[in-house]
This record gives C-alpha cells, sequence and structure tokens, in this order.
C-alpha cells in the first residue's frame, strides 16, 4: 500500500499544528509590538516607538518565513485569528519587561517544536528552525539590554528621556555570532 | 447532480475497519473510499484530514451530556467535498473508530515503508 500521506506532506500531524500554533505566537507578537509602539508614540518615545515599529515587522516576517515552509513542504499553513492584545501599558518599564517576555515565550515555543522534530527524527524542519534560534538570541539580547537601561541609566530627572534615545541605539554585534 | 456511487474495487487496500464501516485506500487514484452510513464516498488527501478535523472537533461527551430536547444529530459538511454526513451519536462515535484506526493504520504504513524501502540499513 502506498504511503499517500507522506507522498502529499513531509510534515507529521503534530509538527503541523506546532508549527501552525507558532504563526499565530509570532502574528500575536508582531501585533503585540504595534500595540507597543502606539503607547510608546503616545507617550512621547518616539525612538522606542520605532523600535518597536521595527520588531512588530520583524514578527511579520518570522510568521510568514513559517507560513510559506508549512506550504512549501505540503501542509496546510492556517491565517491566524488574534485577538487579546494589551493596548496600554502602566509604566515605560513596564512595556520593556513585557518585551523580554514576549521574546522568551517565543524561544521556549521554538525550542518545544525542535524537541518534538527530534523525537521523530525530523530533520528537515530542525534545520529550518536553526535560522530562528540564531535570530532569537538577537532579539533576547536585544531586549534584554534595553530593559538593562533602565538600571544603567535610571529613570530620575530626564532618565526616561536618556533611556529612549539609546533604545534605538541597541545593536548585536557580539563575536559570538 | 447525481453524486458519484461507487462499489468495491479489487485493486482496493482496506485499511481499517469497525462494526460500522470500512475504509479502503486506493493507490492508483491516490484516495481513500469510505464505507459508512449506506454509502461510499471518495476522500483525496485534503478532504480526508478535514473530515478528521470535523470529526474530532465534535464534543461527544458534551453531546452524550446535553439536556436539549433537539435530536442528537451532527452534520458534518466539508468545504469543497461532495459528500456530508448525518449522524446520530452512535454513528458519530463509530466514524471517530473508524478514523482513528485509519490514521494509526497509515502511520504504521509509513513506519514500514520507511524501514523495508527507504532506509537501507
Amino acid at each position: 500500500m502506498k504511503d499517500i500521506m507522506r507522498i502529499k506532506c513531509l510534515l507529521s500531524a503534530d509538527v503541523e499544528v506546532l508549527l501552525n500554533q507558532q504563526i499565530k505566537k509570532e502574528a500575536h507578537s508582531s501585533s503585540l509590538y504595534l500595540a507597543m509602539a502606539s503607547w510608546c508614540n503616545r507617550n512621547g518615545f518616539d525612538y522606542s516607538a520605532d523600535y518597536f515599529f521595527k520588531q512588530a515587522e520583524e514578527e511579520r516576517l518570522h510568521q510568514l518565513k513559517f507560513y510559506k515552509y508549512v506550504l512549501d513542504m505540503g501542509g496546510v499553513a492556517i491565517s491566524p485569528e488574534i485577538t487579546n492584545i494589551k493596548n496600554d501599558f502602566n509604566s515605560f518599564r513596564e512595556v520593556f519587561e513585557e518585551a523580554l517576555e514576549q521574546e522568551v515565550n517565543i524561544t521556549q515555543s521554538i525550542k518545544n517544536i525542535a524537541a518534538r522534530c527530534y523525537k521523530e527524527s525530523d530533520f528537515v524542519t530542525l534545520e529550518f528552525l536553526n535560522w530562528f534560534f540564531k535570530e532569537q538570541r538577537e532579539e533576547e539580547y536585544k531586549a534584554r539590554r534595553a530593559l538593562e537601561l533602565f538600571e544603567v541609566i535610571g529613570e530620575e530627572g530626564t532618565g526616561r528621556w536618556e533611556i529612549d534615545k539609546h533604545v534605538g541605539k541597541i545593536e548585536y554585534t557580539s563575536e559570538a555570532e | 447532480m447525481k453524486p458519484n456511487t461507487y462499489v468495491p474495487s479489487l485493486n482496493w487496500n482496506k485499511v481499517y475497519g469497525n462494526h460500522a464501516g470500512t475504509i479502503y485506500q486506493s493507490d492508483e487514484e491516490k484516495c481513500w473510499f469510505i464505507d459508512f452510513a449506506g454509502k461510499i464516498a471518495r476522500f483525496d488527501y485534503r478532504n480526508i484530514l478535514k473530515l478528521k478535523k470535523a470529526v474530532y472537533n465534535i464534543d461527544i461527551e458534551a453531546l452524550l451530556l446535553s439536556n436539549d430536547k433537539s435530536g442528537d444529530l451532527e452534520i458534518i459538511f466539508i468545504c469543497a467535498c461532495d459528500h456530508c454526513y448525518v449522524l446520530s451519536l452512535l454513528e458519530i462515535i463509530a466514524i471517530k473508530d473508524l478514523l482513528q484506526g485509519t490514521f494509526v493504520m497509515l502511520e504504521l504504513n509509513h513506519i514500514i515503508q520507511d524501514r523495508l524501502h527507504r532506509v537501507i540499513a
């Protein structure tokens, strides 16, 4: 009997479900960054707003990368429904705390997909995920650095203005690259 | 339009069967034939996955515990597919078992194909 399922699609049903969940998470992430950009803009933090607009764009590209991978492998990519986006934040610092938390969630979630791929010996998807692991190193680094500015500069006086100015300058140029 | 009617062919492979029905695979047509609820229906790769999703999404426990006076019927309609099922609770349980068994057998077939033909030790 022919193995029609495998001929039609490289992905197992479980990995396909996980990848579709990841598509949703990336889309959620993108929307959340957009909400953060809006909050920063409303409160006069122009550089941070630009930073989050860029992040929103990046997350959208990640979403599309997953989306196209699922389709390329013969799977069904599902356009996600995004709800419950937090649009208000209590403080400038809280925005960055949430941003870091979001990146940690994304990293953990991709690790979870990789664990499943190991279990199934799906080395094709694992190789695809490697790009994201490298990307997450940068994303987490940037989010952590931004939050550290609050400790280094302090929020007193013109502190928040100074932090905002520095957020746009954060770059990942580590030798570990 | 009169829906296509099928008769079991010798070229079909039986994938799985239970008291209520049987699922066959046709290698030539790369599709499955589901003999259930008094008819044989043809499902291609996309449609059988949609059927699986539709059936798995039915909350059987909720239907069992429901006090509604309405009949315990579920309509399974699949987009871009010629067939639709109107099933009672017992039939839903039976088709779910049928699909679960089928997908286990297809997975087993995949493992066997891998071990015997694709991976040369």
